[in-house]
């Protein structure tokens, strides 16, 4: 019986290639990520589908956070962690391809589990910090790219006349409205989202949702959550993560959210959806 | 049905449980009451012992500070009181001027070297970087007579500089960088590795982080660490008693002799002259009054500096 099981995954994951007939933004091929030899998640294959929502979803430990900070390489300064498999962003190999650590950073943003703005930093400058730091200095371009990304992250008109006020004085939701503002003055071409919901209240909540939906026609989205709500609210393609038994996780199914959701084609999945555990 | 049961027989042993509790707790409340009574009793009046040689010394330093100092105090030289003239005792300029010298030359070499040795420790792990730390740890136990040594058969004998104003703020430097170390060390350590994180996101180099993003977190940890050093360096003695030679004039040059608040104080107290031995406690609220004000304004500057431009 487990037998079958395992071989109807690996066929499950072998077909998952681009449920839909899309642009790919980003491409994972067989990747693992692992620390100090021990496996936290493998057999990831599948592919990101350009300006659209993708959820990675699965109960705790199951290695969703290990594998979206393996996109843009955040493990790379953890002593021991190490990734293999292929992780393509338009084609080229992030770990291996021409591409810097830090050119694959502003091509791929990232929004965390808590809001993060930089305490010492004002809303405005925490919205260019980014581009700061990549040594932008005019001001006529910082001013802009601060009032497109706010005005994107649906934060400009609560904050227009106070960008000199610092960060801190801004609520839980805004705060994390303007992770996401900075993230998105550097343009990326892809948004990845650690739970970035979970320390917000349901209205501040709500307007994240909202928020990524109008976002993802410039932006493709990758976004972990624990929500299973919420995944099926806003994701357009959805990744089914689970702890195997040597607790290393691995992916069960990736799909449309509507089959992940409706048809799944893995029994555990649907028992994941219907909140039979984790 | 079947299910009602199964949920509420663990409901009733919960009652129990609580009633249990309920009936303990009361019992014991007046008990636990008094002792809470007794324990806030017991702080206050440690808090008022405590207080009590520190409202005193005050006390001393204001009574008998106050009445040895005018404005001469501030602005002559000292004299040596003759029998004709016993009170002839001048001031302290020089002193006021070399601790000011002293303070200003040492915190130029310690405080740059020390934060960036600091900041280097916390987010570096190597074999040099905890052999820094154990010796930064090992120098700020060091005592202080150990800093006047080293500067003098370092800077006065082997670099034969001379007994000068640069030998004391080498000694205060090696006395004041430790401290500095180890307090932005534990500032830096103290930012959240989120900010790092969400730094490196944004696809900044980790010196970029440190700069833009760790600094200006620590700020305020690290200026009170840095005050902790220079007041500790300005008070000292020991170490500046056998590198300054006690210089007898208003001088700012590096390589001139000068003198030290605290070495006046100890060099005052040994005099025969009666009217020398009184100027020792207008030395002392000197010497406090400098390192009060230096502690305050850092202090604000911190606080202004950590709520931004609100």
């Amino acid at each position: 019986m487990e037998q079958e099981i395992m071989t109807e995954t690996h066929s499950g994951t072998a077909v998952t290639a681009s449920p839909n007939r899309q642009a790919i933004a980003m491409q994972l091929k067989d990747v693992a990520v692992s620390f100090n030899g021990r496996t936290a998640v493998r057999d990831c294959t599948f592919d990101v589908a350009k300006n659209r929502v993708t959820s990675l979803i699965g109960p705790s430990g199951s290695g969703k956070t290990t594998l979206l900070r393996a996109l843009n390489r955040l493990h790379d300064l953890t002593s021991g962690a190490k990734v293999s498999g292929h992780i393509l962003l338009e084609g080229t190999d992030v770990y291996r391809g021409d591409l810097t650590v830090t050119e694959l950073r502003t091509r791929v943003g990232m929004v965390f589990q808590r809001p993060n703005p930089f305490p010492t930093m004002s809303i405005y400058d925490n919205a260019v910090s980014g581009l700061r730091f990549n040594g932008i200095k005019k001001k006529a371009l910082l001013d802009e790219a601060a009032e497109t990304s706010l005005r994107a992250a649906a934060l400009w008109d609560s904050v227009e006349g106070r960008l000199k006020v610092a960060a801190s004085n801004l609520s839980g939701g805004e705060q994390q409205r303007l992770c996401i503002a900075r993230a998105l003055a550097m343009d990326p071409e892809v948004l990845l989202m650690d739970e970035p919901t979970s320390a917000l209240d349901p209205i501040a909540t709500l307007r994240i949702e909202e928020l990524m939906t109008t976002l993802k026609s410039r932006v493709t989205i990758i976004i972990v959550t624990h929500n299973m709500q919420q995944a099926a609210r806003i994701s357009d393609d959805c990744a089914f993560l689970l702890m195997g038994e040597d607790r290393a996780g691995e992916l069960i199914e990736f799909d449309t959210t509507e089959k992940i959701f409706n048809n799944p084609r893995d029994p555990r999945t649907l028992d994941y959806t219907l909140g039979r555990f984790g | 049905m079947s299910d009602m049961t199964e949920i509420q027989e663990p409901k009733e042993v919960g009652n129990e449980m609580r009633g249990e509790i309920r009936r303990i707790s009361s019992h014991s409340r007046a008990r636990r009451l008094a002792v809470s009574r007794m324990m806030i009793a017991l702080c206050a009046i440690a808090l008022l012992v405590s207080a009590v040689p520190l409202v005193m010394l005050l006390y001393q330093l204001f009574k008998q500070g106050l009445p040895v100092i005018d404005k001469a105090f501030f602005t002559t030289l000292p004299s040596t009181p003759s029998l004709i003239a016993p009170n002839a005792t001048g001031g302290v300029s020089n002193a006021i001027v070399g601790t000011l010298a002293l303070t200003i030359y040492a915190s130029v070499m310690a405080i740059p070297v020390g934060i960036l040795v600091g900041i280097y420790l916390a987010e570096t792990e190597s074999k040099l970087a905890s052999s820094l730390r154990v010796i930064a740890q090992t120098m700020a136990g060091a005592p202080s007579i150990l800093m006047g040594l080293f500067a003098f058969s370092f800077v006065v004998r082997d670099l034969n500089v001379g007994f000068s104003a640069i030998a004391g703020s080498f000694a205060l430097a090696v006395l004041m960088l430790p401290v500095i170390v180890i307090s932005t060390e534990i500032a830096v350590r103290n930012v959240p590795n989120t900010l790092r994180e969400a730094g490196l996101a944004l696809g900044a180099k980790p010196h970029v982080i440190s700069l833009r993003v760790v600094l200006p977190a620590s700020a305020s940890g690290i200026v009170t660490g840095t005050i902790l050093a220079v007041s500790r360096a300005v008070g000292e003695t020991a170490p500046v008693m056998l590198v300054i030679a006690g210089g007898f004039t208003n001088s700012w040059k590096p390589f001139d002799p000068v003198s030290a608040l605290p070495l006046s104080i100890y060099e005052n107290a040994k005099s025969e002259w009666p009217s020398l031995r009184a100027q020792v406690w207008g030395i002392a609220l000197v010497l406090v009054v400098f390192i009060f004000v230096l502690s305050l304004s850092a202090r604000i500057w911190a606080s202004r500096k950590q709520q931004v431009k609100n």
